[in-house]
């Protein structure tokens, strides 16, 4: 038994580390925000510069099979990759598109689809009709005579994305139909929201689908497992990171007579997050292992994501609370990882959502070791 | 990462498992069951059997009484042991505790007088380091080692400890030397439990385990009793605690006891609350995971590198998570949580009433959880200073 990252994660790490420099990080943690004057198409130009990057690392190819032009990385990679996005705060479709490409392999066709998205091509997932939807319970589409009309909002990064993979109940059926994001037929309206995100409300009239793959329902439980994962992955990136700044601010931050950091309050509150976040992270690596094992991940990922998704709470109120009055200024990044946190935790399901989802494979798993 | 054990390890695992499942085994575990409420298990049958088959400490070296084997193997068998509801204290104590500390720190002479007896499962060793009024800052300690010709005589009172009753000797620290820096000038020594100057009195507690207060009263000991060097038993105790500290024993109790909670909430049906059932969920998960922080501060004695922050981390997660799951079990599982096994109701193997009364120790005992804190703080975070 080995708890360590093994010599591949450590290379993809360093890999795509490049891209998430002490140089690059800040601007890639504020990439969503629209300025309060002035045009943005700096910023515009940063999150495309940002995607390329990611494309020329080979981020879109992680998951692919070797006959896709991929990696087949798995998931331990994957997660070692979403960890460091979270760690910068990423906002964009590479989590998106990477779920997008597991609904197609499972399918076990699209390959044009897949070449394109291996070539760089982003996916906007587009999942809830309304706020309170979440990927277990998505919003309806209607598909008739090839082509789908549908309604979804808080989708991330739609007006990037080449493709919108839209899930949700057609006809009774849970269902995927995949369509190109920049046909007339599709509408979009940015959100304001307090992540400061690039979130979307889509309207689909009637627009054209491109896919829609077949056993999507028999395959969604474990695609789904998959990109809990990998958000699993993302939040914990976001709260080491988050956790950094809190120590760096008490650490510098003096207060009556002495740096805040001496004193056991603040000091063992960061201690006791730097645990909790530390047994999050090796439970998404090591279920990540489990999935590269072929295991039915289902219990642990949503387990990991609920995990992580309850720290990215408690930690960001801890780092808040060090920070004092300043970590609410503009200036701080405190603000910044509160605001995405908030969002980020609930995208895949909450944490008392997942957990009553996933009791019964809890229950099924102990009568399977009963008789193991 | 790799979280399957080797062929060797899990031919090693099942092997162990075999053992403990057993007839003469589990009549021995049941019987402990219905010990009286004064008494309570020290060397276990089942100890010798796990000794001559060299499983006990199988880590040591074969001159010790062990296989040679790696600390993983000591793990696994210790996760078997609690799986299995094997009492382990004694065997934490002896072996985990006592027995690697005279493996690391021990001359040869020490190693051969007491090693393979703890190794065999036929003789016991216990810790007498906290006093009176010193808790965890055992720079404290006023237990006074006075010269005597070549060697010193023991005087102080040491409480808190435990199996001390059984034991055929202790790690004891002691004062040799008064100095300006508290952590400079103390010593620990290897000390007989059964020679004239050692007196071993109950503490009772609440727990099914009681402490001991042991007088010290001028037994007499030579430089062939000291363990490390004079005045050195700070860096001793240092590594004797960070030993203590891998999680390993801690994490398999919280399994054992999150499965029995599970078993009497699926019993009781009130598995089908929602609110104890995503809460059952959450607990699972942080077994998972202290049980991979264990296993990863495991990792650093593998390889050679033990990670004082990665210790602290695995003991202070794995306690505080036992802790909870014993503190909500009433909660759960209804008033029949708070059943005494020795209840005429008491299903076999009933362990959720005492592991309610031991909960308070898991973060006191081997460091406080405020240590470990402190620890992960100053260590791990650059805080503290």
């Amino acid at each position: 038994m080995q708890i360590t990252l093994s010599e591949a994660q450590l290379a993809v790490r360093d890999r795509f580390a490049q891209l998430v420099d002490e140089e690059l990080t800040p601007s890639i943690r504020r990439m969503g925000e629209r300025p309060r004057t002035g045009s943005s198409s700096d910023v515009e130009e940063l999150r495309q510069m940002v995607w390329a990057a990611l494309t020329d690392l080979g981020a879109t190819r992680l998951l692919l099979p070797d006959r896709h032009g991929g990696e087949a990385a798995g998931q331990q990679d994957a997660v070692v990759l979403a960890e460091l996005l979270g760690s910068a705060l990423y906002q964009g479709p590479l989590l998106d598109t990477m779920t997008a490409t597991e609904i197609l392999l499972a399918e076990g066709s699209s390959g044009k689809l897949l070449e394109r998205i291996a070539e760089g091509a982003p996916v906007a997932l587009a999942v809830r009709e309304s706020g309170s939807d979440s990927p277990a319970a998505p919003g309806r589409i209607e598909v008739d005579d090839g082509q789908a009309t549908a309604r979804r909002r808080f989708v991330t990064y739609a007006a990037d994305a080449e493709y919108l993979c839209l899930v949700g109940v057609a006809s009774g059926e849970l269902a995927c139909a995949i369509t190109a994001r920049d046909h007339p037929t599709v509408s979009l309206r940015r959100q304001q929201d307090t992540g400061r995100g690039e979130l979307y409300d889509v309207a689909l009239q009637r627009t054209p689908v491109l896919a829609m793959p077949i056993g999507f329902a028999r395959a969604w439980p474990a695609v789904l497992a998959g990109a809990r994962l990998r958000q699993a992955g993302y939040l914990v990136g976001l709260c080491q990171a988050a956790l950094t700044l809190a120590v760096e601010r008490v650490n510098t931050r003096r207060q009556f007579g002495q740096l805040i950091g001496r004193f056991q309050a603040p000091a063992f509150t960061l201690a006791a997050a730097a645990t909790r976040i530390d047994g999050a992270c090796w439970l998404v690596r090591a279920t990540a292992w489990e999935a590269d094992q072929g295991a039915d991940i289902r219990l642990r990922a949503a387990q990991a994501l609920a995990m992580a998704a309850d720290l990215s709470r408690t930690v960001l109120a801890s780092v808040m609370q060090v920070h004092g009055a300043y970590g609410m200024t503009e200036e701080a990044e405190a603000q910044l990882f509160y605001r995405r946190a908030a969002i980020e935790r609930g995208w895949l399901g909450s944490p008392r959502a997942l957990r009553a989802e996933v009791l019964p494979l809890l229950l099924t798993q102990r009568q399977s070791d009963r008789l193991g | 990462m790799d979280l399957q054990l080797s062929a060797a390890q899990e031919a090693f695992r099942r092997a162990v498992c075999d053992l403990l499942c057993e007839g003469s085994v589990r009549d021995e575990v049941a019987a402990l069951r219905r010990l009286p409420p004064d008494a309570e298990p020290g060397l276990l049958d089942v100890y010798r059997r796990l000794g001559e088959r060299g499983w006990l400490a199988s880590n040591w070296p074969a001159e010790h009484g062990g296989l040679g084997s790696s600390i993983v193997e000591k793990a696994i068998l210790t996760e078997q042991m609690i799986v299995h509801g094997i009492p382990d204290v004694v065997h934490t104590l002896t072996v985990d505790i006592v027995g690697l500390a005279i493996q690391v720190m021990g001359t040869e002479a020490q190693k051969q007088q007491w090693l393979p007896g703890l190794a065999a499962g036929t003789s016991l060793g216990s810790v007498l380091l906290t006093e009176p009024e010193i808790g965890s800052d055992l720079s404290g300690l006023s237990t006074r080692a006075e010269p005597d010709g070549d060697g010193w005589r023991l005087y102080g009172r040491k409480v808190y400890s435990l199996k001390s009753q059984f034991a055929d000797f202790a790690l004891c620290a002691a004062r040799t030397t008064e100095s300006e820096v508290r952590f400079h000038g103390i010593t620990v020594f290897i000390v007989p439990m059964h020679a004239p100057g050692v007196r071993v009195e109950p503490l009772w507690s609440m727990s099914d385990e009681r402490f001991n207060e042991v007088v010290l009263s001028g037994i007499r000991m030579t430089p062939d009793d000291v363990l490390g060097r004079v005045d050195d038993g700070w860096q001793v105790l240092h590594d004797l605690l960070g030993i203590e500290r891998t999680g390993i024993e801690f994490e398999a109790k919280a399994r054992r006891l999150l499965d029995a909670v599970l078993d009497e909430a699926e019993r009781t049906g009130s598995i089908e609350d929602g609110h104890y059932g995503e809460l059952l969920v959450e607990l699972d998960a942080e077994v998972r995971a202290g049980q991979l922080l264990a296993w990863r501060a495991l990792g650093g004695m593998v390889s050679g590198e033990l990670d004082d922050v990665q210790c602290a981390m695995a003991k202070w997660h794995t306690t505080e998570t036992g802790r909870r799951i014993s503190e909500l079990s009433p909660e759960i599982c209804g008033l029949t949580a708070l059943l005494s096994a020795r209840d005429d109701e008491a299903a076999p193997g009933w362990l959720l009433e005492s592991a309610f009364r031991d909960a308070p120790g898991l973060t006191i005992a081997s460091g406080t959880s405020e240590v470990m804190l402190s620890l992960i703080a100053s260590a791990g975070l650059n805080l503290l200073k």
